[in-house]
């Protein structure tokens, strides 16, 4: 594995004269669209052919969304092909590794936000830190062995400047440093396209992406936290499967003892000695995740 | 004596069919010309222990009985031109999940509403292409009322076999027309029994098949506890998008049908032998095309009749070797141009392939034909 | 089927296919809270999972039965209770459920639903309403309320909604009730007494959808959305006794009707054999 360095990152924009392939990848409600709009909007006003298709079926639930950008002087098919993307934007880790077969070899851009939004299938052990269905491989083994791009923080650098859902125009930042277009024409694509109240802040975003550069390397954070103690041998008792638990929260506003909590992502049994073993959990949990044990209480 | 002669409507004679085939559920709703299939099978399904249910419409109709097929009968139901169109959706489904059930369509004048005392052979199309997406497709076309009995049978003999709804397409002439029929004892009927599946295990796979590409079908309540599921789906029965593995499961269900190409292979011929005119024509056109050669024989003309009884798959191979030796084809048929598209095809060249349209609500009639033919004669 | 609740405790793993879960309903959906008061229920009732059908539409609320360790049928949009009748007519040894959503039976499937009720046909049809077409990104539905915002109704729906239950009790049904998913165990005793019902029994279940109707209409996360349902669903108007005239602009819970009518199954068996009998004579 190759550590990344300043060079691996810094861009040398593309003259486009010719025309490229873009292809945008997440989930529902991360906004891919929104940054193949802009690009689309932007490649048409510098006066190419431009042909965008899209799926988004789902997407309103967290579904795969992507969006292929296509833009020359003369297009006619609306997909890119595997091997024929010029770029890659990924809002979302596991999709970016999903659709890399379809970047150029050897010369494709590979942009992606190093967020991961591990769908519910994904995990499959009860201990945190245990290897999941998610993707394993770390951005800088993927970055690694494409020609040029980057992994970034997109979320993270978007909710520091105050709106976590800017992330995709960090990203459109971060791409906008491969392509030869001057920023006040980026900014003036942007506030066309985005709601007006949000001008100022995805016009922050943008320029935080464009002009970002990779921290320096941090010691590895201890993913593997401890695991809580067993249950102490009471009557009652009431236990969640971490690996069945999405996070919704009912359980934790809706235990009258206050027994259980969030913990990051996911519910957990803070105070096990509350619980009287009521069920309201059990009853509520979309999602089969909880079980509470009381001898006392038929289920 | 193993048969007993009767005369039959061409709707009495399937309905009779369809419970001699052991047809034990049927659900419809009304419409003509094929009302009468479900009047006669009010009173004759329940006499032999089966249930018929009129429901509140065509989409219903197809839906209860695949539910029915589901549950382990033998089920049919039938419609004309727009409880057809009604039903493709479904029909779609049966094709997917593998259930085998039968379908009559009793073609009327279209489109929409369109004639519906009048007979046509506007729904060949439909019936080949008529549902959303690949599919596999059994289409019978009988010319006869007594062919409507065989056939009806033989409808449900390969819905059981291939496990898939199977389509019988007649029209409006021969659904009311009396004709004797030899109805054969019930003992010589054989309709083969649907392949059940026994062993319950958990690494039992429902859409699983051998070499004959046709799954073991579970029976509900035998233990398999299984999925079902119009979704592309795996062996397992659940939903799946992987594409090597849609691919497998796609071409298995459609290769049902390659597999068993010999089976469902049935054309009668008449006079080809050295025929230079080959007249294709099914149903009740056929019979017209039948009597205008004997005509044009009479008068020396070398014409012949190929008449495709399994409409789909259509009996390719033997039309192509008799195309290839004749100078002309005409395709008399009740629709603006539907299967000689399909000959046009299948003969790709080797000779010239005329249409032989009527739209009018009326039969095509011998004379008709013979002036064709004579036409056709003459510049061939 | 058992008059009692079994000895044995109820254990949701035994009713699923775990080699499918976690299930892919999103973080907070009703239906997952509707789908263990259904097994509850099937549990009290003592219904062999082999003799369980469960028959679903297309929908989220579709595909609840997948998860299902019984006889699962995921058929067409709209059409569950028409597929279902046929499997009940043809397998009447088979208890049958049908899981349906809002708009899966009320507007593509509406026609099967009433004429399902008028039929009386013994099968238990589950409605889940979030008021919305979850699966499809959050569209209007023949339930969503007025000025709520769907990706169809952007400015706020116009359109009058249908009172399921009002819907089904005109048509016929036998037994009709509704809960909503914070009532949890009221559901699952609601669903056991439909499962027990001879005929056709109707369950109106009201979900909650977090991901495109929550999230739209500010409504909340998963929490606050199934804690306003007490508010919304006005429990003091709970219906104990049933057989009441239905009120307008309330959507009450409980049974509003239970009557004994002559199921269909059993009709349709003793016809055919009237008809045999006269063969006979
Ligand atoms: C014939 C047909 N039309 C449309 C669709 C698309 N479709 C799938 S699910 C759905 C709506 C489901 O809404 P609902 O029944 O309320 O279920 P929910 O997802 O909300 O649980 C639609 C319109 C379809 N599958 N088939
Ligand atoms: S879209 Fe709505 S109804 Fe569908 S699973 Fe998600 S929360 Fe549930
Ligand atoms: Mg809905």
């Amino acid at each position: 594995m190759r550590p990344l360095s300043q060079d691996d990152i810094a861009p040398t924009p593309w003259p486009v004269t010719t025309g490229m392939n873009i292809l945008v990848v997440g989930v529902g409600g991360q906004g891919v669209l929104m940054i193949s709009k802009a690009l689309a909007l932007m490649a048409q006003r510098r006066g190419f052919a431009v042909k965008q298709s899209e799926v988004h079926g789902m997407a309103k639930r967290g579904g795969i969304v992507f969006s292929h950008v296509r833009f020359a002087e003369q297009v006619w098919s609306p997909t890119i092909t595997r091997g024929e993307a010029d770029m890659l934007v990924a809002l979302e880790w596991a999709e970016a590794l999903r659709w890399l077969d379809h970047l150029r070899p050897g010369r494709g851009v590979f942009i992606a936000d190093t967020r991961q939004i591990v769908p519910p299938f994904a995990c499959r052990s009860r201990k945190r830190g245990a290897p999941s269905g998610y993707a394993r491989e770390t951005p800088a083994e993927i970055v690694g062995r494409h020609a040029d791009g980057c992994a970034l923080d997109a979320t993270g650098i978007a909710t520091a400047l105050g709106d976590s859902r800017a992330a995709n125009t960090v990203l459109l930042g971060r791409l906008s440093a491969w392509l030869d277009y001057p920023v006040a024409e980026w900014h003036d694509v942007i506030a066309a396209i985005v709601p007006k109240g949000t001008r100022e802040i995805n016009r922050k975003a943008f320029d935080a992406g464009r002009g970002w550069t990779p921290p320096a390397p941090d010691a590895d954070p201890d993913l593997v936290a401890a695991v809580p103690d067993a249950l102490p041998d009471r009557h009652v008792g009431v236990a969640i499967e971490a690996a069945w638990c999405k996070g919704c929260g009912i359980c934790v506003k809706l235990c009258p003892e206050r027994c259980l909590a969030m913990d990051g992502p996911k519910a957990i049994v803070a105070t096990p000695s509350a619980c009287t073993g009521c069920r309201v959990c059990e009853w509520l949990c979309p999602d089969f995740a909880v079980t509470v044990r009381n001898e006392g209480v038929p289920a | 004596m193993s048969t007993r002669l009767t005369a039959l409507h061409g709707n009495h004679a399937c309905a009779l069919a369809a419970v001699a085939a052991g047809c034990r559920f049927f659900a419809g709703y009304p419409i003509t010309p094929s009302s009468e299939i479900a009047e006669h099978l009010s009173y004759e399904l329940p006499k032999v222990g089966g249930t018929f249910v009129q429901m509140e419409d065509e989409i219903a109709s197809i839906a209860a009985v695949i539910g029915a097929s589901l549950g382990g009968l033998r089920a049919m139901t039938a419609t004309s031109g727009p409880g057809f169109s009604l039903m493709q959706e479904n029909i779609g489904y049966g094709a997917m999940i593998e259930a085998p059930c039968v379908v009559i369509d009793v073609m009327r004048g279209g489109p929409s509403t369109g004639m519906p005392t009048r007979p046509a052979q506007g729904d060949i199309m439909q019936a080949r292409f008529g549902s959303h997406g690949d599919r596999p497709v059994v289409a019978l076309a009988p010319a006869s009322v007594q062919e409507i009995y065989t056939e009806t049978i033989r409808a449900f003999d390969l819905a059981e076999q291939l496990r898939t709804p199977v389509t019988v397409l007649y029209d409006q002439v021969i659904a009311q027309l009396l004709e004797s029929v030899a109805v054969p004892e019930p003992a010589t009927i054989h309709v083969h029994e649907r392949k059940w599946a026994n062993g319950a295990g958990a690494a039992f796979q429902p859409y699983a098949a051998g070499e004959d590409g046709v799954p073991a079908m579970v029976r509900p309540g035998d233990g398999h506890r299984v999925h079902t599921t119009g979704l592309t789906h795996a062996e397992s029965g659940f939903p799946t998008q992987v594409p090597p593995v849609v691919d497998r499961m796609m071409r298995r269900l459609l290769g049902k049908i390659d597999i068993h190409a010999a089976m469902l292979e049935r054309y009668e011929t008449l006079m080809t032998d050295d025929a230079d005119v080959l007249v294709v024509a099914y149903g009740i056109t056929a019979r017209a095309a039948r009597r205008a050669v004997m005509v044009l024989r009479a008068e020396g003309l070398r014409v012949g009749l190929f008449r495709p009884i399994t409409l789909w798959p259509f009996p390719e191979g033997p039309l192509r070797r008799l195309a290839g030796q004749a100078r002309a084809v005409l395709v008399p048929e009740m629709n603006a141009g539907q299967l000689v598209l399909e000959i046009q095809r299948l003969v790709a060249g080797a000779a010239p392939v005329h249409p032989l349209g009527r739209i009018d609500g009326e039969p095509i009639a011998p004379d008709q034909i013979v002036a064709a033919v004579k036409e056709l004669a003459v510049h061939a | 089927m058992l008059d009692v609740a079994p000895a044995t405790p109820f254990d949701p793993k035994d009713y699923l296919r775990l080699q499918y879960m976690p299930h892919f309903m999103c973080p907070g959906c009703g239906h997952g809270i509707a789908l263990r008061a259904l097994l509850a229920a099937v549990h009290d009732c003592g219904i062999a999972k082999d003799d369980l059908a469960v028959v679903c539409g297309i929908g989220c609320s579709g595909r609840v039965g997948g998860y299902i360790d019984a006889n699962t049928f995921h058929t067409t949009h709209g059409r569950p209770l028409a597929f279902a009748t046929g499997l009940k007519l043809a397998r009447p040894d088979l208890t049958v459920v049908v899981v349906t959503g809002d708009g899966d039976c009320l507007a593509i499937g509406g026609n099967h639903l009433i004429h399902a009720a008028r039929r009386n046909l013994d099968l238990t049809c589950l409605m889940l309403n979030n008021e919305v077409y979850g699966m499809t990104g959050g569209q209007a539905s023949p339930t969503t309320a007025a000025t709520r915002l769907t990706s169809t109704t952007q400015s706020g729906a116009i359109e009058p909604t249908f009172d399921a239950c009002a819907l089904a009790a005109a048509a016929g049904a036998g037994f009709v009730g509704r809960e909503v998913t914070r009532q949890a165990p009221a559901l699952k005793t609601l669903i056991a007494r439909a499962l027990r019902h001879k005929g056709f029994s109707f369950v109106e279940v009201m979900s909650d959808c977090t991901e495109v109707y929550g999230r739209k209409n500010d409504l909340g996360e998963a929490p606050e959305m199934i804690l306003s349902q007490k508010a919304d669903m006005r429990p003091e108007q709970h219906n104990d006794a049933p057989n009441q005239p239905f009120r307008p602009n309330a959507l009450p819970t409980g049974v509003f009707v239970e009557r004994d009518l002559p199921e269909y199954g059993a009709r349709l068996r003793a016809h055919a054999a009237m008809i045999r009998g006269d063969t006979a004579r």
